[in-house]
């Protein structure tokens, strides 16, 4: 097939927020192209296999990472349709509405440029829209919101064992707002809990982007198009305005494409270093930095995961990935001169015997007979739940362009990242707590992993003030209005949260009222 | 829950079945079939075969006859994109063979250096003693990558051809429960 060169709206990553664009702006009569960089994946090409899992994740081109702590780029960033959603976990908890003002509410971190309220009716749209699971109810720390459109997930042994450990603290739980099925929904079954959600879910009970966005999308006339590789967005002579982009397909060769909107949703890294290697003589440090804030604000949630081995048969790899329950007591952010920032516990983690969230290598220093004991050992009485934290967004972390290049000459991308102490502590105060969760569970032995990262965000981060931020409220570049950013890369903070059900809601509410108001933001 | 399942019954039915040129034909077999046919390798040569094969024995014994040198080697060959290796996860600048290639003839160095022997001649107890340096990254004189990412991958790749596949599962005593089962060829 000819490959067109204009479109109304080129879509550059089809992952959580680029399936959401594709799908609004096609069903707005645009005439919509998605590129993306990997390969063409279908729901029958997620096979149950921790190894084959690793398809699904990030490999080139390569991130140079420094600094102290890691973001984990590999392993959170994904490659081919669906992106990063389709190795993502479904836990869907909703931002709180001090997260979007840290700034004024405790003198840290940053604000957003806008309320909670006006964030409310798209998450609610979104869960309608994928079929969320949970108890609104009992979720007693969740934010205001229409009910879950499905009863939660069931609670197995592994859920119940570790619940008793929250309760002996005085600590509560709830179902967990999970973007997976419970029930049937609109044609897609019901989950069968048998924890393959990280090797992509093949049954349409976890909402990817392969089962929702994408697909409505498509029907209402958007094209994908695969292995295409964009480098560059191409700007008008002043600078104001976006043409289209530069792309190479899978053969290497060059292509423009025009377009009279640009999204840019190719996940944190990729977001920035594209657009600070779209410098012009008018935008020599990248377009949209004219703030000099490009790349800057990068975030990861510091997270630790808890383990611990109990009498009982835990049944831990049954399940869903992301976990059975869930709790958000901690979830204030002031909690001492030294800790600062929200944390929160999904709980009952499905847990398989290889790959990095493992049984294998929940005890890393075992080896020879010894790692064979526990493996078998741990199969049957493995306890594991996570605690993810907070960080501030410091400018100092960022994204720049090294000297590398990639085969077609664009400079590569490197992230420096370090933890404050404010996030340091917080870490070890919920490693500290963990483990004795665990022990009032009644583990027989209980331990805790080292530092992990979970999401990336930060880099193109939306504000009021376009001299210290990227994008305006409906991430815009401030510079050039008709590019848009999608993901996580516009979040201000981090909160505590997983951030793929904001990244949605974010994405709908911005296609919405950019597909609504065309001819005077865009045409 | 026992299942009453067997490595045999799941050898035909393995996740890490790949395709091998053998006398002019195309095969496909697992790993560990390709270790029972002595199958040619692509990218490792003969002496890093033998030297990811000792250390991974020595990490998970039974790796070497799950073909662990063979899923490795595949692997290798791949574009950084499509592997399915664990390096992957981490923050490694492809190609990985590079950091395979530098890893395992360190190892055999600091073996001779420290021992006098290769990896594949050590005993029980002086492999430990070489492992727990690489996992604690105390190796005297080390040049290589570092050595507890070293640790970490190769006992990793042990561990995904002895327990991450469906008979692994199955020696476990656990359901594998595949919505889609692994194909028998990448």
């Amino acid at each position: 097939m000819k490959k067109p060169d204009k479109v109304d709206v080129v879509i550059v990553g089809s992952g959580a927020a680029g399936s959401v664009y594709a799908a609004i702006f096609a069903e707005a009569g645009k005439r919509v192209l998605v590129l993306e960089k990997g390969p063409v994946r279908k729901l029958t090409d997620l096979y149950s296999s921790q190894i084959w899992a690793r398809r699904l994740k990030w490999g080139a081109p390569h991130v140079f990472e420094e600094g102290r702590d890691s973001i984990w780029y590999n392993f959170n960033a994904g490659h081919g349709y669906g992106g990063a959603a389709m190795h993502h976990f479904g836990v869907w908890p909703r931002y709180h509405p001090e997260d979007l003002h840290e700034r004024t509410r405790y003198g840290k971190g940053l604000d957003w440029p806008l309320e909670y309220e006006q964030l409310r009716p798209w998450y609610d749209q979104v869960q309608e829209d994928v079929g969320m699971s949970g108890d609104a109810e009992k979720e007693i720390w969740r934010p205001p919101g229409a009910p879950y459109p499905l009863p939660p997930l069931p609670v197995f042994e592994h859920g119940e064992i570790l619940a008793r450990g929250f309760s002996a603290l005085d600590l509560r739980t709830s179902p967990i707002p999970m973007a997976i099925l419970s029930r049937d929904y609109k044609g897609r079954p019901a989950c069968i809990y048998d924890s393959w959600c990280d090797a992509g879910c093949p049954t349409g009970a976890l909402a990817n982007p392969l089962v929702e966005y994408l697909p409505r999308a498509t029907r209402a006339g958007a094209v994908m198009q695969s292995d295409s590789y964009v480098t560059r967005v191409l700007t008008d002579r002043k600078g104001a305005k976006a043409m289209g982009v530069e792309y190479y397909d899978k053969a290497g060769e060059r292509h423009e494409l025009l377009a009279d909107a640009v999204v840019i949703a190719a996940f944190t890294v990729e977001n920035s270093r594209i657009l600070l290697n779209s410098a012009t003589d008018v935008h020599a440090a990248g377009l949209g930095n004219s703030s000099g804030t490009l790349g800057c604000y990068l975030m990861s949630h510091p997270a630790v995961n808890i383990f611990g081995l109990f009498k009982e048969e835990t049944r831990c790899y049954l399940g869903v990935t992301g976990g059975q329950l869930f709790s958000q007591d901690g979830f204030e952010k002031e909690k001492s001169r030294d800790i600062f920032g929200s944390r929160q516990w999904e709980i009952g983690l499905g847990t398989k015997p290889n790959d990095l969230l493992g049984i294998a290598m929940s005890r890393a220093d075992l080896f020879g007979n010894d790692l064979h004991k526990f493996v078998n050992r741990g199969s049957r009485h493995l306890g594991a739940m996570v605690g993810v934290c907070e960080c501030l967004p410091h400018k100092a972390n960022r994204i720049e362009l090294t000297d590398s290049k990639d085969r077609f000459g664009m400079r590569l991308a490197r992230s420096t990242f370090n933890l404050d102490d404010y996030a340091r502590n917080l870490w070890r105060q919920t490693a500290d707590l963990g483990v004795e969760i665990f022990q009032a569970a009644g583990a027989v032995e209980a331990w805790h992993s080292p530092p992990g990262g979970q999401h990336i965000m930060g880099g193109t981060i939306m504000g009021q003030d376009r001299n210290t931020s990227v994008t305006n409220e409906h991430a815009q570049l401030h510079d050039a209005p008709n590019v848009i950013i999608g993901g996580p890369s516009v979040f201000p903070t981090s909160s505590s949260v997983n951030s793929t059900f904001t990244a949605h809601a974010l994405a709908l509410r911005s296609a919405t009222h950019i597909a609504g108001h065309w001819n005077g933001l865009i045409a | 829950m026992n299942m009453p399942l067997s490595r045999r019954n799941f050898i035909r039915q393995s996740g890490l079945a790949m395709t091998f040129a053998v006398a002019g034909k195309t095969l496909l077999l697992t790993p560990g079939e390709a270790y029972a046919r002595s199958v040619p390798f692509s990218i490792l040569n003969q002496e890093e075969v033998k030297t990811l094969e000792a250390i991974c024995e020595h990490l998970l014994p039974g790796a070497r006859e799950n073909g662990v040198a063979y899923f490795v080697d595949r692997q290798l060959a791949l574009d950084p994109n499509d592997s399915l290796l664990f390096i992957k996860c981490f923050n490694i600048q492809p190609p990985y063979r590079d950091f395979y290639r530098s890893a395992l003839a360190e190892i055999n160095r600091i073996s001779e250096v420290v021992y006098g022997k290769s990896i594949t001649e050590l005993d029980q107890a002086n492999a430990a003693t070489l492992i727990e340096s690489l996992r604690d990254g105390n190796v005297s004189g080390w040049n290589g990558p570092p050595a507890p990412l070293v640790y970490h991958f190769l006992r990793n790749d042990a561990v995904d051809v002895v327990y991450g596949t469906m008979e692994g599962f199955a020696d476990l005593g656990i359901p594998y429960l595949a919505h889609i089962e692994p194909p028998r060829a990448w």
